[in-house]
């Protein structure tokens, strides 16, 4: 009995053994089915994980490439900068390097707090940022105290300066931390800290400018602290741009501009069409831009009324008076409608439909040819001969001459100003156009409007005998020759001899600002920016009052110099600087003579 | 005595030396090539443990036998001293100092289980399995240690002691359908059991339900640690080259994560190695059961092969993923004084066990 149950027991036994022996060698399937798919099948999946988990790839930001003038005079370039941090696990008491630390350089209350709370928050390793772009002499009483001031880093970095701050503001623009369409843009690519042109040269010329980035490859661990450094690979500098402005010009044009509240100056190469000064006043300071904090200095910019943001060499639109007249003679010789002999008699004023049109000269100027006309700025002779010409021809000539164009110069906003005809005004307000318009825009007022730029341009073309010169602020190295427009041959000759008298011969608009030193030729213009009433006009003294600054005439010269195989030409316009010949043309005698004396 | 020596079964020492210096050299990697500070220890442990195991081997089986309620109650003292100074004391703990050793009780009560139940089955007639009030003891003897660690709480090492006592009460031949009647009661508890989980537990629970749903909290451990084991491929990267655990990424490598060291290092060569050995542990001690001829060194050898078994799929499941993580060491590879000298100790039971196999009855031989 106790045998055959015995047996019978241990019969159970064995097969539940066998049994449960059968279960663990099946568990052990599983668990190795398992391990198969991890380690053989999805191995690769994971070992990408891997990777990724230790490799870390840190972009090095590449230097910003130089802007040099005409003469490798350095414009903007990078300065080195540094930031100092703290690492708290360097440091026994962070509270305490940071008042070390404000005893050389103040750090605010406020930020230190927050740096002490950043660092509860942060890895014991991890830099946290105290002081940024700190110069020379800070970092040396920082180093001198080094090894007083537990836990401090310093890195260095580069930023932007402008050495000649506001000479450039418009032409060079700034750099900026790229906002958040521009971090999109193809040349920011991996670096979205990277400072880029926001205005300017530094605008347009981004992409060779920045240069190609580097990266290295760290291996970092689960905490993000660095291991070491996998492997390297430099970053190229950027490209270095010469443009053709010359320094020592542009500074001397802003001097002289610095007693108008708002006004601009062009000097243009002739032969080449390099520019050489392309002043606008009033500017701004690149440097304060770049300096954070900012704020305030924004603040000011933008609440200034003169808008000192615009380039008013290609951004500022005016009627261009009577420095439009050579277009509108060119156009009456050139179609046959005047000749060196025809002559109108100047009344003062001459009556179209029911309107009167006056002549600046209420007296009148008698009778006028055209070399006349132009040397002491007859308007009724223009009103007359425009009657003739038709305002479509005067259009065709003027943009022959660079007018209502856009420029293939690398600055962005360029306002292209307005040469009217019969179908732009029927395009624009959908209305035929009046006789009377022709007569007001052949005096460059009414519709026309043309930027400072625009105005060297014309003269440059007038003043090489019809070359079709186009402006350039890049610096090159190929001889340029422009094409020479034959038909205006015979006309400009007539043009320059009169834009010789401007200037040179008594009773000439400009005769007060000839010079003995640098003889040069030229035309005034004085533009209207609001409607004479009949009862100012017949008050006798009108142009003689002080009127308000914002309602006085803009002041306009154009020029070139010298009279024989001219080199230069210029434009000034002086925004409500009262008449073109008081106020312009003193500043073209002075910047042309001041070029003549460079002997460039 | 000396013949006894000759006769221990070399085998199981020799596996159970293999295993414990893969875990040496797998403790020396996560130290990130040193001895210190775990791999040394764990030598030490291995060469004292061993000597104890075989004193255990050679001390007389009746005594073993004698005392297996005694082992017991003494070491469910231990574990409910444990809990007092938990309630008491410095706050909830699984540790005590004994002869200035830190103990786990937890790790030795699943050994003295074995022991108790072993004997209790040893002294039951056979006929007697099938009546319902013998099921009585055995729950008692899983129940108080099970409930003890609940509250500590350990669900892991209270999960293996509930699996362990599956396992000895099938081995012993208890009748299929009050496993099943169990099984159903254990289903219609869920709810109740989760609502008695910490939830910190939970969180494991969740996180293995989905650990890419929160990469660094949670789930971190666990995608990890399947990153370690994947990126091993199928010769791994070499020892001393896992760049996981060397950059830290693997959590707990040096105690329930080192499988996965281990797998990014040797690869799945390397794993299927250890779980070879380990398998062949297990069946070492089934073949002693299957040899001897009383019930207490049978169920005693099942019982410390199942429980081995428990700790194996544990560990390698739940840092697999196919389990949550519940904390369960790898026996013998895992850095931990307590589990090493409970598996030890346990395995020297089975060489006693082996050395007696042929005594028939131990209460009145």
């Amino acid at each position: 009995m106790f045998y055959s149950d015995d047996k019978k027991q241990y019969s159970v036994l064995n097969r539940r053994t066998f049994l449960l022996y059968l279960l663990k060698v099946s568990f052990f399937g599983i668990v190795g089915w398992r391990l198969y798919d991890i380690q053989i099948k999805d191995s690769q999946k994971y070992k990408t994980l891997s990777k990724n988990n230790q490799i870390d790839v840190e972009i090095i930001y590449p230097i910003r490439g130089k802007i040099y003038d005409t003469n490798n005079k350095v414009l903007a370039s990078n300065i080195k900068v540094f930031d100092v941090y703290i690492i708290p696990e360097n440091t026994k008491n962070i509270n305490k390097s940071l008042k070390e630390l404000n005893q050389i350089i103040k750090i605010s209350f406020s930020d230190r707090r927050k740096i002490l709370e950043l660092s509860k928050k942060v890895k014991k390793f991890q830099k946290i940022k105290v002081l940024e772009n700190i110069n020379w002499s800070q970092l040396e009483k920082i180093e001198s105290n080094k090894l007083n001031i537990e836990g401090i880093f310093i890195s260095q970095d580069y930023m932007r300066t402008y050495k000649f701050d506001n000479t450039f503001s418009h032409l060079i623009g700034y750099t900026n931390k790229p906002n958040r369409e521009e971090v999109e843009l193809p040349f920011i690519s991996n670096m979205p800290n990277l400072e880029i042109g926001k205005d300017g040269i530094e605008k347009s010329f981004n992409p060779k400018l920045i240069g190609k980035s580097g990266q290295r490859e760290i291996e970092v661990n689960s905490y993000g602290r660095v291991i070491r450094e996998i492997s390297r690979q430099e970053s190229q500098k950027g490209n270095d741009i010469h443009i053709t402005i010359d320094l020592r010009i542009q500074q001397y044009a802003l001097n002289l501009l610095k007693e108008h509240k708002a006004g601009s100056a062009v000097l243009m190469n002739i032969k080449n069409g390099n520019i050489l000064c392309m002043a606008s006043t009033p500017s701004y300071n690149p440097n304060k831009i770049i300096q954070k904090p900012n704020k305030e200095y924004w603040d000011s910019i933008l609440e200034n009324e003169l808008s000192p943001l615009t380039y008013r060499c290609i951004q500022g639109l005016y009627a261009p008076g009577s420095t439009f007249k050579m277009v509108v003679a060119i156009a009456g010789i050139v179609h046959g409608i005047i000749d060196t002999n025809t002559k109108h008699f100047c009344s003062g004023k001459i009556g179209l439909g029911d309107r009167l049109y006056h002549c600046w000269k209420n007296n009148g100027h008698g009778s006028m040819n055209v070399s006349d006309a132009i040397k002491e700025s007859c308007d009724v002779f223009f009103y007359e001969i425009s009657k003739k010409i038709g305002i479509d021809k005067i259009a065709r000539v003027a943009e022959d001459f660079g007018l209502g164009k856009i420029y293939d110069i690398p600055l962005s906003n360029q306002k292209k100003g307005i040469i009217p005809s019969r179908d732009w005004k029927k395009n624009k307000y959908d209305e035929s156009w009046y006789p009377g318009e022709t007569l007001i825009s052949a005096i460059g007022q009414g519709f026309v409007l043309t930027n400072p730029l625009q105005l060297a341009v014309m003269t440059s073309i007038i003043a090489s005998n019809g070359k079709n010169v186009k402006p350039n602020i890049i610096k090159q190295n190929i001889d340029i020759e422009f094409e020479k427009l034959e038909k205006y041959q015979t006309a400009i000759e007539i043009i320059k001899s009169s834009m010789f008298k401007v200037v040179n011969e008594s009773k000439g608009t400009a005769y007060n600002s000839r010079s003995e030193s640098a003889p040069f030729a030229g035309k005034t213009g004085t533009s209207q920016v609001r409607r004479i009433t009949v009862a100012e006009r017949e008050s006798d003294d009108f142009r003689k009052k002080e009127v308000e600054w914002k309602k006085r005439d803009h002041a306009l010269f154009v020029g070139y110099m010298p009279i024989e195989d001219p080199k230069y030409a210029v434009s000034v316009v002086i925004e409500h600087g009262g008449s073109g010949a008081s106020t312009a043309a003193p500043i073209a005698k002075e910047i042309f003579q001041f070029t003549k004396n460079l002997e460039i | 005595m000396l013949n006894k020596i000759q006769n221990l079964n070399y085998l199981l020492i020799f596996l159970v030396i293999l295993i414990s210096f893969i875990g040496a050299a797998g403790l020396y990697s996560a130290a990130g090539g040193s001895y210190n500070p775990w791999a040394s220890r764990h030598l030490i442990r291995l060469v004292l443990f061993i000597f104890l195991a075989i004193i255990l081997a050679l001390i007389n089986i009746k005594f073993i036998y004698q005392y297996a309620y005694i082992f017991f109650i003494l070491s469910l003292l231990l574990l409910l001293s444990v809990e007092l100074i938990g309630v008491f004391g410095k706050g909830a703990t699984r540790w005590i100092n004994v002869f200035g050793f830190s103990i786990q009780p937890s790790e030795l009560i699943k050994i003295t289980i074995i022991l108790a139940l072993a004997r209790f089955y040893h002294d039951l007639k056979f006929d007697e399995i099938k009546r319902i009030k013998n099921l009585f003891f055995p729950i008692l003897i899983l129940f108080l240690p099970f409930s003890l660690v609940v509250i500590q709480p350990d669900l892991g090492t209270a999960l293996s002691i509930a699996m362990l006592g599956v396992l000895i009460l099938f081995a012993s031949g208890i009748r299929i359908w009050k496993f099943v009647l169990g099984f159903f009661v254990l289903i219609l508890s869920i709810p109740l059991l989760l609502n008695y989980l910490q939830p910190y537990q939970k969180d494991r629970i969740f996180s293995f339900l989905n650990p890419e749903a929160d990469a660094l909290g949670r789930g971190y451990q666990l995608i990890q640690s399947k990153i370690a084991l994947g990126s091993g491929g199928l010769t791994g990267k070499g020892f001393l080259e896992g760049s996981q655990s060397y950059l830290q990424y693997l959590p707990e490598k040096q105690t329930d994560f080192i499988f996965t060291l281990i797998g990014e290092e040797f690869g799945f060569i390397g794993t299927m190695f250890i779980i070879l050995l380990f398998l062949l542990l297990i069946s070492v001690c089934f073949y002693v059961s299957i040899k001897s001829n009383h019930i207490f060194g049978r169920i005693l050898s099942i019982g410390v092969g199942s429980n081995l078994f428990i700790y194996v799929i544990m560990n390698i499941s739940m840092v697999s993923g196919l389990m949550p993580v519940v904390g369960i060491p790898l026996p013998l590879v895992s850095y931990g004084g307590s589990a090493m000298l409970a598996i030890i100790l346990s395995l020297g039971l089975v060489l006693n066990a082996e050395l007696n196999g042929n005594l028939k009855k131990l209460y009145n031989a």
